[in-house]
């Protein structure tokens, strides 16, 4: 790690997590200065039965909370506009997000709206500078979250919002709602994490603060994912992936390296796949490049990911080695056990050629479009071309 | 890796790092909407030069709304109101903390006065008594050794009606901290042994005390790896740059670390013995360190192993056999105080009875230890400390940390 080079590192959001981490709620709150929150969650997305354990989580605490579950997978600026309206309506001084994925993101725009004072969210601007602090922001995942929660980035309708105002005060993970006994749901959020960590501490840029999360995350996943595969319905083994997930968010807005990230978002935007799905797909291609390009950064994960004494018992020239074999093992023993379900190749995933060229419409405009091409071409599979 | 339970981590203080990290602080202050800081700092501060090269590193863009360097080493109600008053006078926005402890805690009571416009500081003690923001507050530490540049607590004393306020909330963190390592490059050679002791017992007592969790036990072995990499070569060469920052970057993660997990019986008699005998922090930390370990050793061996990698690297971890790995954690640390004393030309003690003041007097005489060892269990510490602790375990460390030999572990009254 080179500090002379000099970083950055923040992460606004204090974790809590464990067994009845929501009872904490109105405790947490109240330090924030927030008494009225507004929960923003989705009926359809994220359950009902979910909804219904956060507000008996505030049992006699007499806050007044106020409730939008309409949230769906259309969402965009106008539901952001109309969420925005009945908050300043009801006077609420906090939001609460209840979910995965675009939950978040539509609480983290309205949450920009209300504190900016916006007329009409409709015109909020991905463009425009995002200064905080924003109002308190609680983000409470529920199984099958991509770890974008907890970040920095807000998508919605293909646009993307960047700021580290938009990051949440607070995430509780609690193993009443980041359970699930479809291991394919945990699958995703693990690998999406699991991606965009481990690209994150191999990158060159790293810095101890951000390495501490993405350390925790990786081993967390190491140890825990085909665990929660094998064992359905094991409230440990996903409570501990979902703290993965959000500490994965930490370190997806501290690092530059995305390329993982980026591809899971551009087939999320365009196909709404998890982004776990197309993170998962290209991670051992991606390692093969890393690999060649600089192997000593790959032998980093060895100590993460195979423990401190089967890490340290490896002589310096085979740990990138063996930190790959690790990683194919981990990932095979996975796809193995879901039996097909998780795609492997782009083909797999029933993506067609129609909708291919779109995404590589996108791929073409990044600033490493070439590179990321050459990724996608080598998980396509026989019936789509990159 | 263990998933407790049930815990909490925080730390939401922005930071940023390097050899030229001030320079950055026009532009962070911009951000905030702030451009005319109050700075805040010590005699001793100032007198180091620390306050030029910030003022210099300022220049562009930002008008400093004036430079009050007089913190008591003990921080005072009189001069937290005196400086609201600068403050206000002088149409500030922002305050720059540059210093240690004493110089933290005063920028953060001075910030509650002029944020909430108080006249009665004493109406936001406790916990949770602030409801918002703050004004921006960016903290320079120079000592590498406190973690107070992302604590969330505050102590302000009110020397004329014998109190003492203690504050905590989120709102008292500071916005940022600076970690520059032209801030820690005057400190004597002496002076960098203790404060990089003191960060080590951080790091050490977080890993092991009852609220450690995933994330705090991360940053507190990254931090023990670097101290150990890093603070003999810094005691022996100041001047060296990178080992500085390092010392800087490895403090604040201790400072990370034990602000989650809590800190236990090295702190519990340290503040004790800081109490009774006016032994400076980061000395009583160095002399406990290795019976914190000890004592707590029969309940927490396999996570004091732990340790052991970061500690000696790889080629020494594994020439060590599992069952010996905790008790070798003990002895580098040891090893560690005895090099400090070596380097330093023997300023640096080895145990309690070696503690001398300027005047070269025995600070810590042995009739006193029964005195720290009742002072002790007034000390809210003992609650985060795997072993609990009574008066005549207490009196038994601090005889052992007197002779500087082991402690008998079979005395220990085990829970």
């Amino acid at each position: 790690m080179n500090l002379a080079a000099g970083f950055t590192f923040i992460c606004p959001f204090k974790t809590n997590s464990g067994n009845r981490a929501l009872e904490h709620l109105p405790v947490e709150l109240s330090d924030l200065n927030a008494f009225k929150p507004m929960i923003i969650t989705s009926a359809s997305l994220t359950g009902k039965k979910a909804i219904r354990t956060l507000i008996q989580a505030f049992g006699d605490s007499g806050m007044t909370l106020g409730l939008f579950d309409e949230v769906t997978d259309k969402a965009d600026l106008s539901v952001v506009d109309q969420i925005k309206e009945l908050y300043v309506h009801g006077k609420y001084d906090s939001i609460i997000a209840l979910g995965a994925g675009l939950v978040a993101d539509t609480a983290k725009l309205v949450n920009l709206a209300v504190s900016t004072k916006i007329a009409d969210a409709r015109k909020l601007s991905a463009e425009a500078d995002i200064r905080g602090p924003l109002s308190p922001l609680v983000v409470v995942p529920t199984a099958g979250a991509t770890g974008m929660e907890t970040s920095k980035y807000a998508v919605l309708n293909r646009r993307t919002f960047v700021s580290v105002s938009l990051m949440p005060n607070l995430v509780i993970l609690d193993p009443r709602l980041t359970k699930t006994c479809d291991p394919k749901i945990t699958v995703e959020s693990g690998m999406a994490a699991f991606g965009r960590t481990l690209e994150a501490y191999i990158s060159s840029d790293k810095n101890p603060f951000m390495d501490a999360y993405a350390f925790t995350a990786l081993r967390f996943i190491r140890e825990n994912l085909a665990v929660a595969v094998n064992k359905r319905c094991n409230k440990q083994a996903s409570l501990a992936v979902a703290n993965a997930a959000a500490m994965s968010g930490c370190v997806l807005s501290n690092t530059g390296q995305n390329v993982l990230h980026r591809l899971g978002q551009i087939f999320q935007n365009i196909v709404h796949v998890h982004p776990g799905v197309m993170i998962g797909m290209c991670l051992n291609p991606f390692l093969d490049d890393c690999m060649k390009k600089d192997s000593s950064l790959v032998s980093s994960l060895l100590q993460p990911l195979a423990g401190d004494d089967k890490s340290a018992a490896m002589p310096e020239a085979g740990k990138a080695g063996e930190a790959f074999r690790e990683i194919y093992g981990f990932s095979y023993e996975i796809y193995g056990a879901l039996k097909g379900r998780m795609p492997r190749t782009i083909s797999e995933a029933g993506i067609s050629q129609f909708l291919m060229n779109d995404i590589l419409e996108i791929i073409n405009k990044e600033p490493d479009g070439a590179y990321l091409r050459t990724l996608v071409e080598r998980v396509c599979g026989s019936s789509v071309r990159a | 890796m263990i998933l407790p339970d049930y815990y909490e981590f925080c730390c939401r203080v922005k930071l940023v790092a390097g050899h030229d990290a001030l320079e950055k602080i026009p532009s962070l202050l911009g951000e905030m909407g702030a451009q005319k800081p109050l700075i805040i700092t010590d005699k001793g501060v100032a007198a180091a030069g620390l306050v030029d090269i910030v003022v210099k590193a300022l220049s562009d863009g930002v008008v400093i709304g004036g430079i009050a360097d007089n913190v008591p080493p003990d921080s005072d109600l009189k001069v937290v109101n005196q400086l609201a008053g600068l403050y206000r006078d002088n149409a500030c926005d922002a305050i720059i903390a540059i210093g240690g402890g004493s110089v933290m805690d005063t920028a953060k009571g001075v910030n509650i006065v002029v944020s909430e416009n108080a006249t009665d500081l004493m109406a936001f003690s406790g916990a949770g008594a602030l409801k918002r923001h703050l004004k921006p507050l960016v903290a320079v530490p120079t000592t590498a050794g406190t973690g107070s540049e992302v604590t969330l607590v505050a102590v302000i004393k009110d020397h004329e009606k014998h109190l003492k306020m203690l504050f905590t909330s989120y709102f008292l963190l500071p916005s940022v901290s600076i970690l520059d390592s032209r801030m820690t490059m005057t400190m004597p050679p002496f002076i960098t042994a203790m404060t990089g002791m003191d960060a080590l017992s951080h790091a050490v007592e977080g890993y092991y005390c009852l609220q450690k969790n995933p994330l705090s036990d991360a940053h507190s072995l990254a931090a023990i790896n670097m101290i150990f990499k890093n603070l003999p070569s810094v005691t022996k060469n100041p001047l060296d740059k990178d080992g500085r920052l390092a010392m800087a970057v490895a403090a604040c993660l201790a400072g990370v670390s034990f602000s989650n997990s809590m800190v236990g019986l090295v702190h519990n008699l340290g503040h004790a013995t800081g109490a009774v005998c006016g032994v400076p922090h980061g000395i009583c930390m160095a002399m406990l360190l290795p019976y914190g370990l000890e004592y707590n050793m029969h309940k927490r061996e396999d996570t004091i192993a732990e340790l052991l990698l970061p500690i000696v690297g790889e080629e020494v971890y594994l020439q060590t056999s599992k069952s010996e790995r905790a008790d070798k954690v003990v002895s580098m640390i040891r090893q560690m105080n005895q090099d400090l004393n070596v380097i330093t030309g023997g300023r640096h003690p080895r145990n309690l009875s070696e503690i001398k003041d300027r005047d070269g007097k025995q600070m810590v005489p042995r009739d006193v230890l029964p005195q720290i060892a009742q002072a002790a269990m007034l000390d809210g510490a003992t609650i985060y400390n795997p072993e609990e602790q009574d008066y005549e375990d207490n009196l038994m460390v601090l005889d052992a940390a007197w002779e500087g030999r082991s402690l008998d572990r079979n005395k220990i009254k085990k829970g």
